[in-house]
């Protein structure tokens, strides 16, 4: 157990970088910049909480009368259970089988499930982080309203303390399932690429059965609510029991009730965590060992074969392309959050749209119809949102890792390196635009020439959106990764340049709303728009070109 | 040729100092050996002259240019071996080495002679086409040699380039490093095997603590005629004296 600890206590420390953090804050004294930054992000956040305890404790009202706001928790602890088994496949898979310190994990004295329970705590602690923002309001919000004491507290400390360990068992069961086949092929790559969408698939397809609950609420479920209590946290949770049995934990506090479904949601949730050492423990090295050995074929090539092979010389512009280019699409942590990013996400949106109900977009037809420029600004967005929010751009450095120096030694200016990153990173935004286009026709028959305009708008916000990704990345690339899911999936810039983006459109959507008010034309309003946007990206490519020559002289590797 | 005029360089605002108050010229047509414990300011060195790192003070100059003005000029005529071969897995080493064609911009009849003649010397010719990915270390360490080649560069600059060579490569290496500067170009490497820098190298500088504790020919450093002492030994006294 000692030994065991040990390991927990390493393995935190090193994914977490503490003490690299400490180091360099307080011995090498870098980065002391950072602090003030995480600290404005942090609070930023607490206005945001604040407001969703204020919107839960209005829910709580409307559903006290009628004896089922206990529903409340139930539906927050389901969706922070859905977050947790679709981001837990992505975490689990890495940091199971990608994490470079597994090479000097498994030559030590530790049996295999050790090694899974360390890994297990660390995307726990991962995951603790992602449903705070989830269940915190909702257990706060409840808690005040319901004047809970501290039996209320202390159960919803421990129902949040073991939230996140059965949807995490359930992916990390799934994973070591998948990784074991994929451990036997020789195309482990293409193989772990597909099993992650399956997975991904999957996932999705058993939150759309979750979500089901609510797509037949008749009118005997309607009399339902009005006379039985609780009537709707049973609906809500039946698919999903657990999710049922840590809500009465809460609201019971230390009664029979409540101590029983405690009891339940721990045990159920402990058995979990054991099914999968003991699981793990008999198939995680089958599926590890080997992974990361990839084999070639060796053959000496002719002279004439050579020749072909060896290039005639390419623009050093279109050889760093071509370089993005690969590298980005045979990582396949990076297809999977970059190109593929605007690849499914569109299709996701068809295939939901196909299973859910036609009137939504019925009335999306009607509304575009209506009203051309709010169909084109929205089409804009959706296009902005499916081509630029994607970590391509806000990575595009980052990915390089400890391989930057190649780039600080060639002879090719950093004007020429940016030039061609952001070829790269705006290749995929024009990808995720196509895919976009394709889906609004198909969806809402949306007409050409709205289409174009759109799509003109997106480009040209893309420009300005890749940008600004650039830029953040730039500021602060994170190249001292050990395994590539830190460096796209992990990354705060990722997460500050999706910020950045959303603070860009919600810019434009106040300019847009006063230009209306203006009672500015339609026509006036979007070439205003494409003027202002055409300078900001003109403007802000420049300043991205001499923020690199100044940065590429200081980043030191 | 590369110059060193009163280079310092220290991390953690100034409580280490790596490299402190070096001047040195390394002349061309040189083997340069930069010889120095653990920790002593080789890599540090070797990064600045590449542009990986800047000086707090001095100058460095590559041929008479200035590395921190005229790093583009410098950097078109002077390759780099890192002291752990990080390069691009992904790519295959047809790829890699196309890539550092380009950007170096050797032509097309060049490269495909070089590329045939280093595969060829490093024995690599049948893995050309595999993922590096699928490489050994030793693997890795060639291909960045070969890219480092690749462009006939005139200035070359290795960090401990003989690690994770089997003895043939080791050889080759050595071979090729006698003939690059018996063409008049300059190469400067670190290593810690004393038996190959007292071979190889035409002068050889110790460095300890981030200070040139010893600079010339073997037969400087041995002081003429005085003693016939293994560099090893002569090592291992002024580095042991420095840490008194």
């Amino acid at each position: 157990m000692r030994r065991l600890m040990a390991l927990v206590r390493a393995d935190v420390r090193s994914n977490f970088g503490w003490s690299v953090a400490r180091h360099r804050l307080f011995v090498a004294k870098k980065d002391r910049w950072l602090v003030p930054v995480f600290a404005f992000a942090i609070l930023s956040v607490l206005p945001a909480l604040y407001g969703l305890v204020l919107f839960v404790r209005d829910i709580y009202v409307v559903l006290e009368p009628l004896g089922q706001q206990r529903a409340l928790l139930t539906l927050a602890i389901l969706i922070a259970q859905t977050f947790v088994l679709l981001f837990g496949l992505y975490y689990v898979m890495s940091a199971f089988y990608f994490s470079r310190d597994l090479e000097f994990l498994v030559p030590l004295p530790l049996r295999p499930f050790e090694i899974i329970a360390s890994k297990f705590t660390v995307v726990l602690v991962n995951e603790y982080l992602t449903i705070a923002i989830i269940v915190l309001p909702v257990f706060i919000g409840y808690g005040v309203m319901a004047r809970g004491g501290p039996a209320y507290w202390i159960n919803a400390l421990l129902v949040y303390l073991f939230l996140p360990v059965i949807p995490l068992a359930i992916a990390a069961l799934l994973v070591v399932g998948l990784m074991r086949v994929v451990n036997i092929s020789r195309r482990k790559d293409a193989l772990i690429l597909g099993g992650s969408i399956l997975l991904l698939v999957m996932a999705m397809g058993l939150q759309f059965v979750l979500a089901g609950a609510d797509e037949h609420v008749g009118a005997a479920a309607v009399t339902r609510f009005m006379t039985s209590p609780d009537s709707l946290l049973y609906m809500v949770g039946s698919r999903f029991p657990p999710s049922i049995w840590s809500s009465k934990a809460i609201a019971a506090g230390f009664s029979v009730d409540g101590l029983t479904n405690l009891a339940l949601f721990s045990g159920i949730s402990f058995g979990f965590f054991v099914a999968l050492l003991i699981l793990a423990n008999a198939f995680f090295y089958r599926g590890l060992v080997g992974l990361g050995e990839v084999s070639g074929r060796k053959r000496i090539l002719t002279r004439a074969e050579l020749s072909q092979r060896v290039s005639s010389g390419r623009r050093p512009v279109l050889a760093i392309f071509a370089r993005e280019w690969r590298i980005m699409n045979r990582t396949p942590v990076f297809l999977l959050n970059g190109t593929l990013v605007v690849l499914i996400v569109p299709v996701m949106l068809i295939l939901m749209a196909k299973a859910g109900s036609h009137e939504r977009f019925s009335v999306l037809q009607v509304m575009t119809s209506a009203n051309p420029l709010f169909a084109v600004l929205s089409v804009a967005a959706f296009m902005v949102v499916c081509g630029s929010l994607n970590g391509t751009s806000s990575s595009t450095f980052s990915r390089e890792g400890a391989q930057f120096w190649i780039s600080r030694v060639i002879p090719v200016t950093p004007r020429e390196q940016i030039a061609a990153k952001f070829m790269h990173s705006y290749l995929v935004a024009l990808l995720g635009t196509l895919t976009a286009s394709v889906v609004v026709v198909w969806l809402l028959r949306f007409p050409a020439g709205q289409l174009a305009a759109a799509a003109g708008l997106s480009l040209v916000a893309g420009v300005l959106l890749t940008v600004i990704g650039m830029m953040i990345d730039l500021a602060r690339p994170l190249l001292d990764w050990t395994n590539p899911q830190k460096a796209i999936k992990q990354n705060l810039n990722v997460l500050f340049g999706m910020c950045a983006d959303l603070g860009v459109l919600t810019a434009l959507y106040f300019a847009i709303r006063a230009m209306v008010r203006a009672r500015l034309s339609h026509g006036a309003i979007l070439v205003l728009l494409y003027v202002v946007l055409c300078v900001l990206s003109a403007a802000s490519y420049a300043a991205l070109v001499r923020f690199a020559e100044r940065r590429y002289r200081e980043i030191e590797t | 040729m590369i110059e060193f005029t009163h280079v310092s360089k220290s991390y953690n605002n100034g409580a280490i100092k790596a490299v402190d108050d070096l001047t040195l010229t390394v002349r061309s047509g040189e083997i340069f050996g930069f010889l120095g414990p653990n920790g002593a300011g080789k890599t540090t060195t070797i990064k600045m002259i590449v542009g990986l790192l800047r000086p707090d003070a001095g100058t460095i100059a590559v041929d008479g240019l200035d590395v921190g003005r005229d790093s583009l000029r410098i950097k078109g005529t002077t390759t780099y071996v890192p002291d752990y071969p990080n390069v691009y897995e992904r790519l295959t080493a047809i790829e890699y080495l196309n890539f550092i064609g380009d950007v170096y911009g050797v032509p097309r009849s060049e490269r495909l002679d070089r590329i045939g003649k280093w595969l060829r010397v490093f024995e690599l010719e049948s893995a050309l086409t595999n993922p590096i990915q699928s490489y050994s270390h030793g693997m890795k360490q060639k291909i960045v040699l070969i890219a480092a080649l690749l462009p006939a560069p005139q200035v070359m600059v290795l960090d401990e380039p003989l690690v994770g060579l089997d003895p043939r490569a080791a050889h080759a290496l050595k071979e090729l490093m006698r003939e690059h500067c018996e063409q008049g170009r300059t190469l400067f490497f670190s290593t810690h095997i004393m038996e190959v820098a007292e071979k190889l190298c035409d002068r050889v500088g110790i460095i300890n603590k981030g200070r040139l504790v010893a600079c010339g020919t073997m037969a400087e450093l041995r002081g003429v005629g005085a003693t016939q002492e293994s560099l090893e030994s002569i090592f291992l006294d002024l580095t042991e004296e420095a840490g008194k």
